[in-house]
């Protein structure tokens, strides 16, 4: 025992001597730590918050883009809450919220749904195929859907004509009442394949004896869906929710393709509008009130989704 | 993401039944490979009929060319002023330096958060955590206006900035939810080896993080290539636009050759396109892991 001593306490020694090292290097001087950040958070708040805080600032002023600014104190303000136009873009786009939670989320799972069960066949080209869209940019999905909307040359009218329907043939996008329908369909389309992939993985990491099991119990395929697969994704299916959420409400890129929010306004979306104030009308005042506006809007809408559903799972008690 | 694999239930099935699984069969697989053809259709759709001219493809759009001709591409490409090459090369260079930067940033103020005390990191998380918040079109108009003012828009670097910044929130919070699982005996062992803060950084950490790196490098690759609303209000110079842009200006030009359209959208989707279908597994799962721990 006495022989071993020695040695313990050389350990103990190197010990001491390693954390005090560790020490130094995993907590450096606080001059590194803040030369590694400085450029970092520079950058970002830069960019992010300086530009937050002047919309908040200029928002105040009538501006019309030149030199000349004068203080208005809130009446920007006054005339946003008043602005038909503000509210009836605020309106599309919780259309394109709820469209799209269906269209693209409510598809995905019944897609993932057949893709789960054990009768269809090339998974992996659905999952490669599917997913393809989401990586195109927007503007030229917008294109793309322009030429199928198109009156002459559109592949719309051209099926519509074969199949002996040549009376229905419109110009799809001078159309007020549908437009707005007409061009949720592109954005829906899109990210169908998005969710579904983002639904599969999910899927896959559960143990797929509980779906044995459950068949095997005699669960329908409906049943299974509901009190099986949907508790089991449910963390997942909240990310998609509030994904497809926050994505709807700054659509811009394919409204700005495809019909800059017209003919007339029966296309406009927040972000439309607040571009179309600031940069046509180049009322920049104005249109800072627009941005915070919308930055409000987007905050309130999101969270109260998030809030909804929560409330929502915790009632159905699939915690 | 390997398919679930389920057992095959044997079962006697009466012939009644196997008729009815065999509909079904059909009936889901139709499903799948319509949508399927729906999502690649445009592609091809556009691939065969870029090589009509336009007064064969308005005679007849859907039909495949009987002359198929280069002429559109040949067009687009020698023309100068259409900036299909110029602004490849804008997009190519404001893709890499963003990717650069967010990579860099990311990991640096990523591992940071994870792994040093120091009084504010935690206000530094939230902000990074707001950036993620805030709704990036409602910054639009006041980011014109600050550009402006600084003298920092039209240049050939400006969309840089937007770039990284809104990409470095998510990047962050990859690389510190990354660093976090990781044991710190790691670091510990290079501290008892001498090695520096900035050294560790680098040399030790950076290869342990590259999985993750990987990820945050394949969701900003897509998504400053797409990226169209920035550049719409900071860029006003044609010879600095980027596809996108270029591409909104080209069709303005062109509305009624379609053939054309498609010669140039096709041109200028082909980078991504083909790094799609090559990397189409990896590049699944990175976005898949970016949107469900973003």
């Amino acid at each position: 025992m006495i022989g071993t001593r020695p040695a313990f306490v050389k350990i103990l020694y190197s010990l001491e001597e390693a954390a005090y090292y560790m020490l130094r290097s995993i907590k450096p001087k606080g001059r590194t730590i803040l030369l590694y950040l400085c450029v970092p958070v520079v950058w970002y708040v830069f960019s992010v918050f300086i530009p937050l805080i002047t919309a908040m600032f200029y928002s105040l002023f009538e501006w019309k883009g030149g030199p000349q600014k004068s203080f208005i104190g809130i009446e920007n303000y006054i005339s946003l809450i008043q602005d038909f136009s503000f509210w009836e873009a605020f309106s599309h786009n919780i259309y394109l919220v709820f469209l799209c939670i269906i269209g693209q989320i409510g598809v995905a799972f019944v897609f993932v749904l057949m893709i789960n069960s054990r009768l269809v066949k090339l998974k992996g080209i659905h999952r490669t195929f599917g997913f393809f869209p989401s990586t195109v940019s927007a503007v030229s999905i917008g294109f793309i859907w322009m030429m199928i909307y198109d009156y002459k040359r559109g592949i719309l009218n051209w099926i519509l004509e074969i199949t002996g329907h040549a009376d229905q043939t419109k110009v799809w996008l001078n159309e007020p009442g549908l437009v707005m329908f007409l061009v949720s369909i592109p954005l829906v389309w899109q990210f169908i394949g998005y969710y579904m992939v983002i639904l599969l993985s999910a899927i896959s990491s559960v143990d797929s004896e509980i779906f044995e099991v459950a068949e095997l119990d005699g669960a329908s395929a409906f049943q299974r869906a509901i009190y099986i697969v949907l508790p089991l994704i449910k963390n997942t299916l909240l990310v998609c929710v509030t994904l497809c959420v926050a994505g709807n409400m700054k659509a811009f890129d394919h409204i700005y393709t495809m019909t800059e929010g017209g003919p007339g306004t029966s296309s406009m979306v927040m972000a439309m509008y607040g571009y179309k104030v600031s940069f046509a009308q180049m009322n920049m005042g104005y249109g800072s009130a627009i941005s915070v506006g919308i930055f409000v809007l987007s905050l309130i809408v999101i969270g109260g989704m998030q809030k909804f559903l929560n409330a929502l799972m915790k009632d159905k008690g699939v915690e | 993401m390997a398919d679930v694999k389920m057992t095959k239930v044997k079962s006697i099935k009466t012939p009644g039944e196997k008729v009815k699984t065999g509909l079904l069969t059909g009936f889901l697989n139709l499903i799948l490979i319509l949508f399927s053809a729906s999502c690649i259709f445009p592609l091809v759709w556009m691939f065969y009929s870029s090589l009509k001219v336009k007064r064969v493809f308005n005679a007849d759009i859907i039909g495949l060319p009987k002359e198929p001709t280069l002429s559109n591409y040949i067009r687009i490409m020698t023309n100068p002023d259409y900036h299909i090459g110029g602004s490849m090369i804008n997009s190519v260079r404001t893709t890499v330096f963003s990717l650069f930067f967010i990579v860099l940033f990311g990991f640096i103020v990523g591992y940071i958060l994870a792994r040093i005390k120091f009084k504010g990191n935690r206000i530094l998380y939230v902000l990074f955590l707001m950036g993620m918040l805030i709704p990036v079109h409602s910054l639009l108009v006041p980011i014109y206006v600050v550009f402006n003012t600084t003298g920092l828009g039209n240049k050939w670097f400006t969309l840089i900035i937007p770039y990284v910044a809104f990409g470095l929130p998510i990047a962050v919070f990859l690389v510190e939810g990354f660093i976090k699982a990781i044991p710190v005996e790691l670091e510990e062992a290079a501290a008892i080896d001498g090695s520096t803060f900035t050294r560790t950084l680098f040399s030790i950490i950076f290869p342990v993080a590259r999985p993750i790196l990987v990820t945050i490098a394949i969701i900003q690759t897509f998504s400053c290539w797409n990226e169209f609303s920035f550049a719409l209000v900071l860029i006003k110079d044609s010879a600095l636009q980027t596809v996108p842009l270029a591409m909104t200006m080209f069709k303005g030009q062109f509305a009624s050759d379609y053939p054309k359209i498609m010669s140039a959208m096709l041109t200028t989707m082909a980078p991504i396109v083909v790094l799609y279908f090559v990397f189409s597994k990896q590049i699944i799962k990175g976005m898949v892991a970016g949107a469900v721990k973003g």
